[in-house]
């Protein structure tokens, strides 16, 4: 590729992972009005109006606040920990669509950090590395409750994989590809005229199994017990103090922006709106891509903080799930019916179009 | 190869950025250990005995019980893409699946009934 | 040198420096991390070798399944931090990854042959992976449910081998 191509590509991956990072700051102000809203309370209203400066106020403690390290942590790997999951935590950006295309001096710019034949499947593989953040950051703690968090934690996160990848595998059935905008592109226009040809109008169940796997794989509520505070203190970040400590939230909120991304382009239809194609709102925009594709980027996104809401919401509504509960949910009932949704899809699918 | 040349470049920022926070806390942040900070936490309480000390097996269970089903997940992907397209010559994929999927459940079920999972 | 063998040249020596760094780590869980991006560097390998595929397969199943199985092993024997010595760690993994690395490519040269595979061409990410899709479905049929039948087996053999006898976890932890 030339140096347009690289600038360009360049300006593209600044902008989506800026805007994921900035969305940290938002979602923890979210969170704690949302909290408050929810216990009918007032929440944090002292810091600017609102308190919308809380964020940065809180960002600005983090940095120069110390960082204590205990004596008996385990040097290099502690301090990498938390880095470790913020990592994966940025690269599956990479495949998401946050719109179609852009039409920048001649080029046509494609609306994602990297268009990916295979991107399902990379978003599944880098996610299932932010296990190590966790397993690592408990351990090198030497500390009995990160320990045990840290492997409760992992279990839970990969006892959920196998039916978010499943569930997601069941959608694959009707895209038949595993190219992130070819499956957007493959959502628009109606089904029979009515309803949006959206992925959650064809697998309504799937999509529930999807959601709750993906409760799970952020480690929310009710989810939350290798992190909760009366049962383990912190987790696996007891031991962390400031800046690192900051960087596991932010690697838990960026997880949470990226699974709602991942959940809106599957089966919410990624940057449609219902019942209005491309090409009309094109004509409306007077056949400018550049307006229409900054339109597809503020509807994905405002789908997106639907989905961030809904997970502030069930946090502070539900109680939390016991271990071995949590166990028994992933083996016993969301696998076997992630499975039964494949194969009921599957034989719909032959009975319709067969032969 | 070259679709994920961006993601190269993604993970350069990522890792600059990270190098970034490190170093901002590692700079501005102040420095001072006492004993009580460079002592392992435990509510309070004096920690006595090795952290690291031998637990449940159940956990290592769960650790391969999950390989052997991310595998066989895995095997659902090439699947699922032609599957669509193989339908118009025929059922042939759906009942290669329905044979594939039969020993996953039943493996599914022994996982279950032998009570592997039960953490308590 | 094309940038495809640049590729496969840079990611086989980062294949070849954390394969020895896991040997001569100090401790087994660095050992595993070293692992970890062992494993990255693999599927970049299968990057240059154009298939994508198999590149999301290896991060997915070996470094997401594979050494995660290997942190939890070494977490539940309690191996701590391993016994120390030897000679100074970067020096040993420097020399010795270069050392291969000259070893291996005079070798091939003598043998009169490229290190450098060219890339295969007309295997292009999903074009690729729909033909192997339905070869695996079509010629390869049988192999594909005798390894379902043989997962079975991996299981039962699990449970059998690691079984979790309620009497035996008491005595264990009260060692």
């Amino acid at each position: 590729m030339d140096w347009l191509d690289l600038g360009l590509t360049f300006v593209k991956t600044l902008a989506i992972l800026l805007t994921v990072v900035n969305t940290v700051p938002i979602m923890s102000w979210v969170e704690r009005r949302g909290a408050a809203l929810i216990q009918d309370r007032p929440g944090p209203n002292r810091v600017g109006p609102l308190g919308l400066i809380q964020p940065i106020a809180d960002f600005v403690k983090f940095i120069w606040k110390e960082d204590p390290t205990p004596a008996n942590v385990s040097g290099v790997l502690y301090t990498i920990a938390p880095f470790l999951s913020l990592l994966p935590a940025c690269l599956v950006l990479a495949a998401l669509p946050v719109g179609d295309h852009l039409v920048v001096m001649g080029r046509e710019v494609r609306m994602q950090i990297a268009d990916l034949d295979v991107g399902l499947l990379y978003v599944l593989a880098i996610s299932s590395l932010g296990i190590y953040g966790i397993l690592f950051g408990g351990w090198a703690s030497n500390n009995k409750f990160s320990l045990l968090g840290g492997l409760r934690s992992a279990s839970q996160m990969i006892s959920y994989e196998i039916p978010l990848a499943i569930a997601a595998t069941g959608m694959v059935l009707f895209y038949g590809t595993l190219n992130l905008r070819e499956i957007v592109l493959w959502q628009e226009g109606t089904l029979l005229g009515v309803l949006p040809r959206w992925g959650v109008v064809l697998q309504p169940f799937g999509f529930l199994l999807f959601l709750i796997a993906a409760f799970a794989e952020t480690n929310r509520l009710p989810f939350d017990l290798p992190e909760t505070e009366a049962e383990l203190v912190a987790g696996y970040h007891t031991e962390y103090g400031s800046m690192k400590f900051a960087t596991f939230m932010m690697a838990e909120y960026m997880n949470l922006t990226t699974i709602s991304g991942m959940m809106v382009t599957l089966y919410f239809g990624g940057w449609h709106i219902p019942w209005i194609g491309d090409s009309q709102l094109l004509a409306w925009f007077g056949g400018s891509r550049n307006i229409l594709g900054l339109f597809q980027f503020v509807v994905f996104f405002t789908k997106v903080t639907a989905f961030l809401f809904l997970f502030v919401w069930v946090r502070w509504t539900v109680p939390r799930f016991r271990f071995d509960q949590l166990m028994r949910l992933a083996w016993g009932r969301l696998i076997p019916l992630t499975l039964l949704n494949l194969v009921v899809s599957a034989v719909v699918l032959y009975l319709v179009e067969g032969r | 190869m070259e679709a994920f040349a961006p993601v190269g470049l993604l993970l350069a920022i990522a890792l600059a950025m990270c190098a970034g926070i490190l170093g901002l806390t590692t700079w501005l942040g102040p420095r001072r250990p006492s004993a009580a900070k460079l002592s392992t936490y435990e509510c309070g309480a004096i920690p006595e005995g090795n952290a690291r000390q031998p637990f449940r097996s159940r956990f290592y269970l769960i650790a391969v019980l999950f390989l052997l089903f991310d595998v066989e997940a895995v095997f659902f992907i090439p699947w699922a893409l032609v599957y669509r397209e193989s339908l118009a010559e025929g059922a042939g994929l759906l009942l290669a699946m329905l044979v594939y999927l039969g020993f996953v459940v039943l493996g599914l079920i022994y996982v279950i009934r032998k009570k592997c999972l039960e953490l308590y | 040198m094309s940038p495809n063998e640049w590729m496969i040249a840079g990611m086989g020596i980062f294949v070849l420096v954390c394969a020895v760094a896991v040997i001569f780590s100090r401790s087994p869980i660095y050992g595993a991390f070293g692992l970890v991006l062992c494993f990255f560097g693999m599927a970049g390998l299968f990057l240059a070798w154009s298939s994508p595929f198999l590149a999301m397969i290896q991060v997915l199943i070996s470094t997401g399944a594979v050494v995660v199985l290997f942190v939890f092993v070494v977490m539940l024997l309690n191996l701590g931090h391993g016994s120390g010595g030897g000679v100074a760690g970067w020096v040993t993994v420097l020399f010795a990854s270069g050392g291969i690395w000259t070893l291996s490519l005079v070798l091939l040269r003598a043998l009169n042959r490229s290190p450098f595979y060219p890339a295969p061409s007309g295997a292009q990410g999903a074009g690729g992976l729909r033909a192997f899709s339905k070869l695996l479905f079509t010629d390869y049929l049988w192999p594909f449910e005798v390894l379902s039948v043989f997962l079975l087996a991996v299981v039962v053999a699990t449970y059998v081998v690691a079984r979790p006898e309620a009497g035996n976890v008491a005595r264990k932890e009260n060692r």
